[in-house]
């Protein structure tokens, strides 16, 4: 299947089913590579609709202090860039049609080569990529290589993202759209009240100019916050610090299952909201 | 955004798109702002009156006797502060306040972009923070007690190397929180558009009374301009001004480390790589698949495994050189201007009197060089203390 067919045909079939989407992210390769596995696995048998996986970066500046740790101990370990690549093609392997997106930081594509780096992911199964820290002022560099290849280029909106940038980011953009939904780094802080009730107008005037899928993340923990975000008109949510904090604190014997549990709650509130 | 601020390949702006609005904004006010009479007028009295300038340019006469040529020290160790950092710190925190910002936050290394912000923010009412990595807060503590009685926070960063690249990660983190009433007061010629411009426009003034100030004194412009090399504002704040005079040799100093034959060390441009780092494109000390690796310098105000955008296109064009000074090195140039010259330099500094002194005993013998004291060396003795046996 063309790899951004995989996101068309999953967001398709969600719609249908009038269900929100839980996009699960994880660092590849941490804690090692067969904990990495199992948690992805477990991810893809407890519902995940798609799947968002970090490739561990030295100074990830979007990432709160439970993903820098994380990204850190991969380094330490010696886990490399094309080892990670390698486990996404494992995941691939293990589910053919789920949608992968690739979370990386431009430097590591830099370091490759964006023709090498774009050829490694597809040849791995990956159906998009958020590079972090390359706005669509700058994306040019990789756009025509990542459509070429049959890659999604995936965007961030933010909370203070003017109109005159929505249009140019959405001009770029395929896949879904990734709303950072407050601001700040990711992690599980508060909420802030007031912020989130300006959220399903920011929402709403993303749709007005795409027909992408509104997949909300950043500090989104709870169901409750799955909730929220399916009742500002959001498509879906993505959860990724309280996944990695979720996992460092659970006794390796039961990591699997108290993972599980948390994905199944978090795909219930999901589909009990959808419009 | 206005432009992306490219130097050929390098610069640019490569940041999570949550920073964007900010670096719109400050572009704008940069544009806008910076060159209305209120704010020139007023960043002028203050570098007058306040910081102590203009700095003098000294012509060190034991040095000239002993090395062999004409040596001019150009005494940004005078200014307010004692080092450099004072021009940019000033310039950033009065565009912030006339941005209606209403807290400033910033990195340090060394420690002096710290205390110059701290001093800034105290001046104009901004509350400050300042972001420093734990191995540097043991490394420059009496610059973190100064920070703390001029009323700022100082923040120990206790991710990664623990030193300046981290204290930048943790800054950005913080601005993308905080960028409704937050300006990051970046310390040096690196980062994002539009701050390698930005800070390269607060520091030029350096470049631009030394070139008056020898021209004074000798009729002439320099044959040489050395400058230390850590982000690399120093030394694009005195290079300004002689980018345009082709008779005048520019050369940058790298900490050298324990050696470039080693992996201690902060020569990145000699010895690193085509990357992105800190939202730039320049050269960077990393691995073979893109993690940036740690830089050293005895100097916590040269220890950055990159570089400003626009030395490593000055290197590509050949329009400036970059030689490097090892840790023993700057140490002995340390020495030897305290006993020659009665001054103390900072240990950043001292990389550039030893570049300084080696030409002057080689190919610049008989010429005029200035070189760049970008600081005084006081937050220095605790280390140097270290070494001296």
């Amino acid at each position: 299947m063309l790899s951004r067919d995989r996101y068309a045909a999953r967001f398709r079939r969600l719609k249908e089913a009038k269900q929100g989407a839980l996009m699960p992210f994880t660092v590849l390769g941490w804690p090692d590579e067969e904990t990495s596995f199992s948690i992805i696995k477990t991810m893809i048998d407890s519902g995940a609709s798609a799947l968002e996986l970090g490739i561990a970066f030295s100074d990830p500046v979007a990432d709160g202090p439970i993903i820098q740790a994380a990204a850190h101990k991969v380094i330490e370990n010696g886990y490399t860039v094309i080892q990670a690549l390698d486990l996404v093609a494992m995941a691939r392997k293990y589910d053919a049609d789920i949608p992968v997106g690739l979370l990386v930081y431009y430097n590591h594509i830099m370091a490759m080569g964006v023709e090498k780096f774009l050829e490694k992911a597809s040849a791995c199964g990956v159906d998009g990529v958020l590079v972090a820290d390359l706005p669509a002022e700058s994306s040019d560099e990789v756009l025509s290589t990542a459509t070429a290849k049959g890659i999604s280029t995936i965007f961030i909106v933010s909370p203070l993202t003017r109109e005159e940038r929505l249009a140019k980011i959405v001009e770029h953009a395929s896949g879904f759209i990734y709303l950072v939904s407050r601001l700040g780094v990711t992690g599980v802080d508060e909420r802030n009240a007031d912020r989130d009730s300006r959220l399903a107008a920011l929402i709403a005037s993303i749709k007005k100019v795409t027909s992408l899928p509104v997949l909300a993340g950043f500090g989104i923990s709870t169901p409750a916050h799955a909730e929220k975000m399916m009742a500002f008109g959001a498509d879906g949510v993505i959860t990724g610090s309280k996944i990695v904090d979720l996992v460092s604190k659970a006794e390796p014997s039961k990591m699997e299952s108290e993972l599980s549990s948390y994905l199944k709650q978090m795909v219930a509130a999901l589909n009990s909201v959808k419009v | 955004m206005r432009t992306l601020g490219k130097f050929g390949r390098y610069g640019g702006v490569y940041v999570p798109e949550t920073l964007m609005p900010a670096l719109e904004e400050l572009e704008e006010a940069f544009a806008t702002i910076v060159p209305g009479e209120e704010f020139k007028t007023r960043l002028a009295s203050l570098l007058t009156d306040y910081a102590g300038r203009p700095t003098p340019l000294y012509h060190a006469e034991n040095l000239s006797r002993k090395w062999g040529a004409q040596v001019f020290l150009k005494r940004e160790d005078l200014l307010h502060g004692g080092a450099h950092k004072t021009n940019n710190a000033l310039g950033q925190a009065l565009l912030s306040k006339m941005m209606g910002k209403e807290r400033i936050i910033a990195e340090t290394g060394a420690g002096q972009h710290g205390v110059a912000c701290a001093m800034s923010g105290a001046l104009l009412g901004l509350k400050t923070e300042v972001y420093m990595g734990e191995v540097d807060m043991e490394r420059q503590k009496p610059n973190v007690y100064r920070m703390q009685l001029l009323g700022t926070t100082v923040h120990p960063v206790k991710t990664g190397s623990r030193t300046l690249k981290d204290a930048i990660n943790e800054a950005l983190r913080d601005w993308i929180a905080n960028l409704e009433n937050t300006h990051y007061l970046l310390g040096t010629v690196a980062g994002p558009h539009p701050f390698p411009s930005m800070v390269k426009y607060f520091q030029k003034i350096i470049g631009e009374e030394a070139s008056a100030q020898i021209q004074e004194k000798t009729a002439r412009q320099p044959d040489y301009v050395v400058a230390c090399v850590g982000g690399g504002s120093n030394a694009i704040g005195i290079f300004a001004e002689f980018i345009d005079k082709p008779s005048v040799q520019l050369v940058g100093v790298e900490p050298a480390g324990k050696g470039l034959d080693t992996d201690k060390h902060g020569a990145v441009l000699a010895l690193g790589s085509f990357g992105c780092v800190h939202g730039m494109k320049s050269l960077v000390l990393q691995t073979k698949e893109g993690q940036i690796q740690e830089a050293h310098s005895i100097s916590a105000g040269l220890d950055y495994p990159s570089v400003g955008p626009e030395h490593a296109f000055l290197k590509d064009t050949g329009r400036a050189r970059y030689e490097s000074a090892t840790d023993e090195e700057a140490l002995s140039a340390f020495h030897e201007l305290c006993r020659e010259e009665g001054i103390i330099p900072a240990l950043e500094s001292s990389h550039a009197l030893f570049i300084g002194k080696r030409l002057a005993q080689g190919e610049a013998a008989g010429k005029s060089i200035v070189i760049n004291l970008s600081g005084r060396g006081d937050k220095d003795l605790h280390e140097v203390m270290k070494h001296v046996k």
